[in-house]
């Protein structure tokens, strides 16, 4: 290796830079930590760990200070290595676990960063005796705005929650593609039902004037923290519907809906029409379908204590010809590549009540790299360590 | 006068073993009931079949913070107790066992002793209008947001309704599963069965009989019920009654009370080893050495039975909780001191051995509330991986806490150095200023509370500097007056194996600590399909990780020496509770003003006490202004033409 470049790399490669990422990391991890008593886990995930620098808290009244995000710090890590195995690279017996260990790393790192970019998750929600051939995204909602006219399927378009939130507080959405024009008067990013004895906190009157939100009402609530693992935000909106400045009413559209109505779509009449408004979790349609035959779950003998629970249900995919019965339940998923391309895993993730449960379907084109990097990193140091412990033990037994 | 050396650890093992065996000696039955067997009888509680000796522990432990209770000013055993309650003897009401620790929701009865902690049925009952109007008050706010009064208050209500559910028979489940497709379930609705139902199941007919006699005061009944119904689960459920009777014989052991006491006394040989050392021929000292060494392998032998015994009644792997975790941690310490003391035989991995030993049994003993023993949430229900993640991680713990801990006897003989050198009357002059700051730290304390200022960053910054100068000055005062004594070894010898056995065992933590967060990992891969989700126990595992990872690196680079690694690895100890307990404690109210949960003021206290230690560890003496090299460069300096 010439020599120059060498010493170009030295500052790069430095032990010392090492030590300083350690140190940011910790901090960030630790400051990291300590946010999920606030926000959201995948929150704290997006802005301290995939990100590339954020105004970190310090805790002292809402003062915020730059710092770097997961992305820099293991960037500059990768680096850092490579760096250091250029200008140090020596390949004996000593160095061969430490180069192992950190091959590794750098994979655990690269891996990290690839389910970050491509990994996604979604849930699917099944009453026992259902076929559902879509999964939701429970981290982000639309107002969906039904056509159910047509004979054989229904037209829909969909409002993105970012677009929704970004026309808070009055704004209006209009778009030739909906059959009205919605007007968000409040966005909620997450909300509480308000008990029907309850008056409004302010005293305000209720805003809706038609639909459920006639009978319930819902109040702004902070979001769910990360330390309550169980929880999940439960978005609402009033929004006034409109036609050429003809009024078709202030609704309610809530994710709470899905827990005390019955029916969670609304009917909205324009023009002799009918259209049923709805604010749910984000959907992905798939090529295949799930029923589930039967849901079980037992508790330990006079305890509210989980014992086991598990789906079975039967896959029916058109795509590939497959219709087959499988049993999902805690540690053993349902693992379904059709192709090598596209694999999900549905996982037995949750339940609701007695017969619904809840799977989380995952796909991860690189779920395999933390394997393989944590089987190279283990065995390069155990390797290190193990030589460096028998030739100590054998100086201190002389 | 050699043999010293061989009947001295002779007799210490001997003694080990009577304070062993004390307590599963035979004892005479006191009163004519046989309550022991009926303390073996097979019932079902939080999901898990035990003894009702088990459960009658429990219970007091939950109820009054003991096992025992206290009847008409005499002490009475658990199972006396619990069958005192089950047989619904009215007398049960007047014994003292509710134990209340808060002065306000003492007040609720009125006036009473200070000194009376524990209260009986009879005066929660008198007073029972007052505690419903206070318990009235607390129902529908989040128990989050309890302040510590309602806290207790709720506690006690939980107490009260725990002694009902007893008495009324509802809990535990006393009838066991004799036919199949039978379950556990309580005696209460079969016992009001019994009289006329033309068909009540054989072990409700056993308990009323049993119960009947207790109440009737017919020992002699009793016996022969209680013997009658034993055979009968004999035969039935022979493996459910071996494992009863064990668990039993297990309560009696009280393997990890005993260990705590022979942990003590191994350390006192050691101490005692230590001084003699010092005083002429050495053959008392190894005497010493092999009595502490001894005593310690039988503890450590108690220890790991123990540990098999719990897994053996549970039927997990050793570490599913946080009490387990801690008698794990002590365990694997414990194993790791006696290693070093072979590799090196000086007696110092023995000394580690019993504090550590000593140290993590108190912690798990203040851990334990009730059964230790709980059954697992389905999604932590997998043998294969809390085998490994969980044992490798506590392994990492275990290391990590190892390498803390040798380095706080490294600092201390660091400091000794320092008190029998030239720099004694500087180290005196830092312990003048800790103490001062100490009482600065405390006003500041009693201002902020003056005035209500409720900020928890203040506070808790005001508490950690406290806590860090009073620990200061506990920790470097002892070692100073330790200095005072006329013995003064010359200590660099053992400063550096000293610094190997840190070195070693944080590389092992490394490796342990990286092997078990990413078997955690492949764990959740597994379960719910995500590797790493940045949630707070991942991130505790990962910073352990990262601590260790720093040290070996800033050694590599020669950023520090040994006194360096000493110190972060006092740091280390910081990390290691975080990740063991901190995590935990998020859930809690932290931000909920004017209350602190007590474990995160002992974890306050904790790291104040390692910060100290880190200072301690980090006294710069040399580079102070009246330090000679110093002053040497501040003359020369001086004397130095002026060049501008």
């Amino acid at each position: 290796m010439n020599k120059s470049i060498k010493k170009a790399l030295a500052p790069i490669a430095s032990l010392k830079l090492t030590v300083l990422l350690f140190v940011l990391a910790m901090i960030l991890i630790f400051v990291g930590t300590i946010a999920q008593k606030e926000i959201g886990n995948w929150q704290v995930v997006n802005t301290y760990f995939r990100s590339l620098w954020l105004m970190m808290p310090i805790g002292i009244a809402g003062i915020k200070v730059p710092f770097v995000g997961g992305y820099t710090i293991g960037g500059l890590m990768v680096i850092n290595l490579i760096a250091a195995h250029i200008v140090r690279f020596k390949l004996d017996e000593k160095r061969i676990g430490i180069i192992l260990t950190h091959a590794g790393l750098i994979m655990l790192i690269v891996g990290e960063v690839l389910t970050g970019l491509f990994a996604v998750e979604w849930q699917m929600r099944i009453e026992e005796g259902q076929t559902v051939n879509y999964a939701v995204d429970i981290r982000s909602v639309e107002l969906a705005i039904v056509d159910p006219s047509p004979e054989d399927h229904d037209d829909v378009v969909v409002i993105p929650e970012s677009i929704l939130e970004r026309h808070n507080n009055g704004l209006t959405i209009h778009d030739d593609r909906l059959p009205f024009d919605v007007q968000v008067l409040t966005w909620m990013s997450n909300s509480s039902v308000l008990a029907p004895r309850f008056a409004p906190p302010d005293g305000r009157t209720n805003p809706a004037r038609s639909g459920l939100g006639r009978t319930i009402q819902v109040i702004p609530a902070p979001p769910v923290s990360g330390v309550n693992m169980n929880g999940l935000d439960a978005p609402s909106a009033y929004i006034r519907l409109s036609k050429k400045g003809q009024d078709l009413g202030t609704y309610l559209v809530s994710l709470n809906f899905e827990f005390i109505a019955d029916e969670t779509r609304q009917a909205v009449t324009v023009d002799d029409k009918t259209y049923l408004i709805e604010l749910r979790y984000v959907r992905d349609y798939k090529p295949y379908s799930i029923t589930l035959i039967d849901f079980k779950h037992d508790k330990f003998i006079g305890t509210q204590i989980p014992k086991n629970f598990s789906s079975e249900v039967r896959l029916v995919d058109p795509t590939t010809g497959e219709d087959r019965p499988a049993l999902i339940y805690m540690n053993h998923p349902l693992r379904y590549r059709p192709l090598n391309s596209r694999g999900e895993t549905m996982y037995q993730s949750s339940y609701i009540g007695d017969t619904t449960t809840v799977l989380q379907i995952v796909r991860n084109p690189s779920w395999i790299v933390p394997y393989v990097a944590c089987a190279i990193v283990s065995i390069g140091l155990a390797t290190h360590f193990g030589l460096m412990l028998i030739k100590f033990v054998g100086r201190a037994r002389r | 006068m050699k043999k010293v050396t061989l009947w001295l650890p002779l007799v210490a093992v001997l003694l080990s073993v009577f304070v062993l065996v004390r307590p599963i000696m035979p004892k005479q039955t006191v009163g004519a009931y046989n309550l022991d067997a009926l303390g073996k009888l097979p019932v079902s509680a939080g999901g898990r079949t035990k003894p009702l000796d088990s459960v009658a522990r429990n219970s007091l432990m939950i109820i009054s913070d003991r096992q025992t209770a206290t009847a008409n000013n005499q002490r009475i055993s658990a199972m006396r107790w619990m069958a005192d309650v089950i047989s619904q003897r009215p007398e049960t009401e007047s014994y003292e066992v509710f134990r209340i620790d808060h002065p306000d929701v003492r007040s609720l009865l009125g006036e009473v002793p200070d000194k009376q902690k524990r209260f009986s049925f009879n005066q929660l009952l008198m007073h029972s209008q007052a505690i419903n109007e206070q318990l009235a008050l607390v129902r529908g706010i989040d128990p989050k947001d309890f302040t510590i009064y309602q806290k207790h208050l709720m506690e006690l209500a939980d107490h009260v309704q725990m002694f009902q559910d007893i008495r009324h028979r509802l809990t535990p489940y006393m009838l066991p599963p004799l036919s199949p497709g039978e379950n556990w379930r309580p005696l209460a609705p079969e016992m009001v069965v019994v009289e006329g139902h033309p068909d009540p199941s054989v072990a409700a007919q056993y308990w009323k009989k049993i119960l009947d006699a207790y109440q009737q005061q017919n020992p002699q009944e009793f016996n022969q019920q209680v013997a009658e119904y034993t055979t009968l689960l004999n035969s039935d459920m022979p493996a459910v009654m071996r494992k009863a009777k064990f668990e039993v014989f297990f309560n009696n052991l009280q393997p990890f009370y005993q260990g705590t006491v022979l942990y003590v006394l191994a350390f006192l040989l050691g101490a005692i080893a230590l001084l003699a050392s010092n005083i002429k021929n050495g053959t008392l000292a190894i005497a010493l050495r092999r009595a502490m060494v001894s005593v310690i392998v039988v503890t450590f032998i108690i220890h790991t039975f123990g540990l098999a015994a719990r897994v053996y009644m549970q039927g997990y792997a050793p570490v599913t909780n946080l009490y387990s975790s801690a008698v794990f941690i002590g365990w694997f310490c414990v194993a790791m001191g006696l290693f070093m003391e072979w590799l090196f035989k000086n007696g110092l991995g023995s000394c580690l051995s019993a504090v550590i030993g000593f140290v993590t049994l108190i912690i798990a003993h203040n851990l334990a509330d009730g059964d230790t023993m709980q059954m697992m949430q389905a999604v932590l229900d997998s043998n294969f991986w809390l085998t490994t993640h969980v044992i490798a991680v506590t392994i990492g713990y275990s290391a990590m806490f190892m390498a803390g801990v040798i380095s706080i006897v490294f600092v201390a003989l660091a400091v000794h150095g320092q008190c029998v050198s030239e720099y004694r009357g500087r180290v005196l002059a830092t312990l003048v200023g800790a103490s001062l700051f100490t009482l600065v730290a405390i006003a500041l304390a009693i201002v902020l509370t003056l005035f209500a200022i409720p900020q928890f960053a203040i506070r808790s910054v005001l508490l950690l500097t406290g806590y860090t100068s009073l620990f200061y000055v506990i920790f470097v005062g002892a070692v100073y007056l330790l200095s005072l004594l006329p013995w003064r070894p010359d200590t660099s010898e053992v400063q550096k194996i000293l610094g190997k056995m840190i070195y070693g065992t944080i590389a092992f933590a490394l490796l342990f600590s990286f092997v078990g967060t990413v078997l955690g990992g492949i764990w959740a891969d597994q379960s719910w399909g995500r590797f790493w989700g940045w949630d707070p126990k991942e991130n505790g595992a990962v910073l352990i990780v990262l601590m260790n990872a720093l040290i070996l690196h800033a050694r590599w680079g020669g950023m520090i020496r040994m006194r360096g690694v000493a110190v972060l690895a006092v740091f280390g100890n910081i990390v290691t509770a975080w990740s063991w307990f901190g995590t935990n404690m998020l859930g809690v109210g932290l931000h909920s003003y004017g209350f602190m949960d007590k474990a995160v003021i002992w974890m306050l206290i904790f790291v104040g006490s390692q910060l100290a230690i880190m200072t301690a560890g980090m006294l710069p003496i040399d580079k102070w202004k009246s330090h000679p090299t110093q002053k040497r460069r501040q003359k020369a300096a001086a004397e130095a033409p002026q060049t501008t």
